[in-house]
């Protein structure tokens, strides 16, 4: 049973408890940071900082919007860090949270090389750089409360307004569209329901997506509904008809220029020598 | 509060006024957000930013800060105009009835009895009184006789229109008309209005009168005793409430008892000056008394007046903060405990107020961090060779690291159990108070002046073989019991005048006592038990006063005792009997015969702390700045007051010196209105939140918040360095440039706003300048709160950058 999260934009008050129990939950120790206008500092989701509440002041003629929007990894249905890594140090549980095996599982193979935070489309995995020894870090979905203590994430328990409601992502998407086609005010879309293949993390919003921070294009056109890896499968499918065609060319190639060197090799061989 | 939080659920329409709950109370958007998705329930927010609250609004209304008896008067005008009161809870439940003496008067913006004496200021509250007939108060149930309430409040109200209004506070007229409209859709008796208040509307030299205001509304609306509605303040601390009931206040003792004064010299006085005929305090006698023995014990008797003459008696001078400080500066006062206060970055005026501490011999600091206040000796920019304070901090425990109550905005007192030990040193509050007391007892032993009331103070909290004292024998002394058996009481209804009873805090009473199903104290109750869905559960904690959480709760029924809405029952009489959902606010029970009280003996007392036994359109008693709340200018004010001659509340609270300094009305060196504020990441001065790491991080610089078409006049980017001045210092800060303060149009002119947040000083993980180093030392004068929230300021780009 997938589990995921969904975030109801037009609930949050932006009050970072979510932000603050993550950290304590977490462990993850606070750095010093500088003032940001929109009130969101750190403004980013960081190697310390697994999830954030960035914030959008939208003018509209006489009217604004003050939009507070949790930030975190989005835990694709099929990871792109996943597939980026050589040392398959990412995995999508069958919970739904993607976990980095060298801290949740102790299986380190990591050789921090970073392909994951290059082709993570949210730019959610952060690297440690001022460890000596460092990892790659990013929400873990708590995953050792779901699996071990069958606990919510501490997020999701510490939101004072409901705007985090965690359960089984086939049930989440559709209380997200009941609550679309019960009120007018919401954005008819669900952003993760289909983005980049679908992803356990879901929103739900009353301003588009795009003004609160969400990547709705890439490259001049919506962004794809397939996931990362089946971009990289539509390649790497290939891969063995290449490997063996190539191998077949090659050996024949190589069969065929060998035979004529040896050709070659025996006209020299008998070849009158030139005198000059 | 007069409902609780969870109670928030059935309103139909929020109106939160000078309360910004999703930074300050973020639980009160969880059940504001219950209502908006249970019962499609509105939220007008009134502020003058755009704050995280405006942000959740139906309607947001932008106000001029200072202006809320304007804006609140505006919506009771339209409300008497186009008939949307309540009709008939004003008639039966307030005072619209009662005549008001024909001496009564007001003109240009002064009632009658102003009345000099060597420069100051004071009203005489004769011409304020009920015309009576022999002992009955003279009324007229028609609402027609022009000396009525209800007619001189509609006169008083009706130059407050709209237009006026919204030419005073900055609201665009068709947003305020739509914020009338909606909220007087509260007037009928199955909707429920919930106002909210919190610092926007108290912190003004006419706090007071601003509160006033928010009850008069509720009232004429109908609004009061029922679920869903109430005035409901924001408390503005954890426990602020229960600090209260304990009278940290100078002019209080605890249970909201006046405080003995040199005009009741002995218990008789008291009783005879403080113990009125009429209303619940007429019981006031048996509350002091068991005090009394609670606090002198078998010393107490009623030959000696129990040891009434023991109580320190007040003179009546002012010894609110901003004096306090005052008097310290003129070398007045010699030693200060800060105990959990941080004035050095809270109070007004903050710098004079550091300045202030250097003049005393010692100071004791009692907190979780070295704060500005207890570091003031080294501060930036002095030299610590130069101050003579010998400054002691002693290291507390902070709430999580010790037993006890905490009491909530919905005056809920509820135990809170020891998670974790305090580090190092660190003591609990009370052992320190225990240790302190104990030493000063020790020196007394050896002789003193007026050694009585220290050497026969009941203090026997030890446990053997515990070094840390027994807060339960604390509370149980709070509580009350018995003299003869030391049985727990379940009521403060049980107190008697005779000394056979001890308790602390008369309106603690039972909050100690055992539950005879849960068996624990009930304070300690967590049952979430909820019979009624109303969410009053009345078995999760302890509500004072006894355990009701919903108070005058008489008004939710009609004086037939029928509900007006009864889906929302909280008491209602069948024929028979009372069904009380609630703990009934009213006399419903004979205490005696146990016989139930029909319900229109309680109709005409259904406000049963009130002598008159209504609710209060207009005060003849309580109020020293008028019976009436009217509008005035903040002491600095970019305007003249546009409704009368009267610029300022005239019996404002000023002070001398250093201290009186304020910026004089449209001042052109500061043109800007400032007001302070509080962000969700920080609590009030920073003293513990800036010394956490992670909120730290997540809100690190001071800032001050002006508007995009200011910023652009100024030059000034976000980020950029600013100076923020008034008449009394300035501020270097960061500039936060953002929409959410608009320059309001005033009575014509465009009016800046700067947005102060005022949790930064000098010690912690994240240092700031200081915003309370600008506010003004004037205050009101019924509380004596400063006005930090409107005072006029001047904003220019830091040179150099």
């Amino acid at each position: 049973m997938s589990k995921g999260v969904l975030v109801d934009v037009t609930r949050c008050i932006g009050c970072k408890s979510c932000a603050v129990s993550c950290k304590t939950w977490n462990d993850l120790p606070s750095k010093t940071s500088t003032f940001t206008n929109n009130w969101d500092s750190p403004g980013k989701v960081t190697a310390d900082a697994w999830t954030i509440i960035t914030s959008f002041v939208i003018e509209q003629g006489d009217q604004i919007k003050w939009r507070f929007v949790k930030r975190q990894c989005m835990h694709c249905n099929e990871p792109a860090c996943e597939s980026a890594c050589f040392t398959h140090s990412f995995v999508k549980t069958k919970e739904g949270a993607v976990i980095y095996k060298p801290t949740e599982l102790k299986q380190d193979y990591c050789v921090g090389c970073r392909y994951c935070m290059i082709a993570c489309p949210f730019g959610i995995p952060s690297f440690q750089w001022d460890k000596a020894f460092p990892y790659v870090q990013k929400c873990r979905f708590c995953y050792d409360r779901m699996k071990e203590q069958g606990l919510q994430p501490a997020c999701v328990t510490s939101c004072p307004t409901q705007t985090l409601l965690f359960g089984d992502r086939d049930k989440l998407l559709k209380e997200a569209w009941d609550r679309i086609n019960r009120d007018q005010r919401y954005v008819k879309h669900v952003y993760g329901e289909k983005e980049y293949g679908g992803t356990s993390w879901l929103y739900i919003s009353d301003v588009p997506f795009d003004k609160i921070g969400f990547r709705t294009e890439a490259y001049g056109k919506p962004v794809s509904q397939k996931s990362i890896p089946s971009y990289t499968w539509d390649v790497l499918k290939w891969t063995p008809y290449i490997f063996f065609g190539w191998g077949a060319i090659l050996t024949a190639m190589r069969a065929y220029t060998k035979r004529r060197a040896q050709v070659h090799d025996e006209s020299e061989l008998y070849e009158p020598e030139k005198k000059g | 509060m007069t409902n609780s939080f969870t109670d928030y659920k059935n309103s139909d329409v929020f109106l939160m006024i000078g309360a910004n709950p999703a930074e300050n109370h973020p639980q009160v958007m969880r059940f504001a957000g219950i209502a908006a998705a249970k019962r499609g329930a509105k939220i007008i927010v009134v502020d003058p930013r755009f704050t995280k609250t405006a942000a959740k609004a139906d309607i947001y209304a932008p106000i001029r800060p200072g202006t809320d008896i304007a804006f609140l008067y505006g919506i009771m005008n339209y409300a008497i105009e186009n008939n949307l009161y309540f009709h008939d809870y004003v008639v039966n439940y307030t005072n619209a009835s009662f005549l008001v003496s024909p001496e009564y008067g007001f003109s240009d913006g002064l009632f009658t009895g102003l009345t000099e004496k060597d420069g100051n200021f004071s009203y005489d509250t004769k011409t304020w009184q009920y015309q009576t007939d022999g002992a009955n108060i003279k009324k007229d149930p028609t609402l027609q006789d022009p000396q009525c309430v209800f007619q001189i409040l509609k006169r008083h109200v009706s130059r407050y229109d709209i237009k006026t209004v919204c030419n005073i506070t900055g609201t665009p007229e068709d947003v305020y008309r739509k914020v009338c409209e909606l909220y007087c859709s509260t007037g009928k008796p199955d909707k429920a209005g919930n106002l909210l208040y919190a610092m926007g509307i108290t912190q003004h030299t006419y706090g007071g009168q601003n509160v006033r205001a928010t009850a008069m509304l509720q009232l004429l609306l109908g609004n009061i005793g029922i679920a869903g509605g109430g005035v409901n303040a924001q408390r503005g601390e954890s426990n602020v409430q229960g600090s209260t009931d304990q009278a940290m206040l100078y002019h209080y003792i605890p249970g909201y008892n006046p405080c003995p004064d040199v005009n009741t010299p002995t218990l008789k006085d008291y009783i005879e000056k403080q113990v009125p005929k009429t209303s619940y305090w007429s019981n006031r006698n048996k509350f002091i008394i068991s005090m009394l023995k609670a606090w002198f014990g078998d010393k107490a008797t009623a030959e000696n007046d129990f040891c009434y003459g023991w109580l320190p008696k007040h003179t009546g001078k002012d010894h609110s903060h901003m004096a306090i400080f005052q008097a310290m500066a003129e070398g007045k006062i010699k030693g200060f405990f800060a105990w959990g206060q941080n004035p050095a970055v809270g109070g007004p005026l903050a710098s004079r107020t550091r300045d202030a501490l250097a003049k005393l011999d010692w100071m004791v600091g009692v907190d979780l961090f070295e704060t500005e206040t207890v570091s003031f000796w080294k501060r930036p920019g002095v030299n610590p060779a130069d101050i003579k304070t010998e400054v002691f901090l002693l290291p507390t425990a902070m709430s999580y690291e010790k037993e006890g109550t905490v009491a909530n905005s919905s005056r809920w007192i509820q135990w809170r159990w020891k998670a974790v030990e305090p580090p190092g040193e660190a003591k609990s509050d009370l052992w320190i108070a225990d240790r302190i007391f104990k030493a000063i007892r020790k020196e007394y032993q050896a002789g003193g002046k007026f050694t009585d009331p220290i050497l026969n103070m009941v203090w026997d909290y030890d446990v053997p073989g515990h070094d840390e004292p027994d807060i339960m024998k604390v509370g149980r002394e709070m509580n009350g019991y018995l003299v003869a058996d030391g049985s727990l009481l379940d009521s403060f209804a049980k107190l008697k005048e005779d000394g056979s009873t001890a308790c602390g805090v008369w309106i603690y009473a039972g909050y100690m006592f055992v539950d005879p199903a849960l068996k624990v104290p009930a304070c300690q109750r967590r049952s979430r038990e909820d019979k009624t869905g109303l969410g009053l559960f009345p078995k999760w904690s302890f509500a004072w006063p006894a355990n009701r959480r919903i108070v005058y709760n008489r008004c939710s029924a009609d004086p037939a005792g029928k509900p007006w809405d009864p889906a929302k029952t909280l008491v209602a009489w069948d024929g028979t009997q009372w069904i009380t959902n609630d703990v009934p606010d009213f006399g419903f029970k004979d205490a005696n015969t146990g016989a139930f009280i029909p319900p229109n003996i309680s109709a005409s007392n259904c406000f049963i702390m009130n002598t008159e036994g209504v609710g209060r359109l207009f005060a003849p008693t309580g109020m020293k700045d008028g019976p009436l709340p009217e509008h005035y200018e903040p002491i600095e004010s970019p305007v003249k007051n546009l409704i009368s001659k009267q610029q300022n509340n005239p019996v404002a609270a000023r002070y001398k010196g250093d201290f009186a300094k304020v910026a004089h009305t449209a001042s052109p060196e500061f043109p800007y209105i400032a007001t302070t504020h509080r962000l969700v990441e920080h609590y009030q001065s920073g003293a513990v939140t800036r010394n956490c790491p992670t909120l730290a991080e997540f809100m690190p610089e001071m800032f001050a918040t002006i508007s995009p078409g200011l910023a652009k006049k100024l030059g000034v980017k976000p980020g950029d360095l600013i100076v923020v001045s008034t008449v009394r210092g300035e501020i270097t800060c960061k500039a936060n440039v953002l929409p959410i303060v608009k320059p309001l149009k005033v009575n014509g002119s465009e009016i800046e706003i700067v947005g102060l947040p005022w949790h930064w000083g000098y010690q912690g993980l994240a240092p700031g300048s200081t915003a309370n180093d600008l506010t003004p030392f004037v205050g009101d004068p019924n509380t004596m709160i400063p006005e930090y929230k409107a005072f006029l300021c001047n904003v220019k780009k830091a040179s150099g950058h």
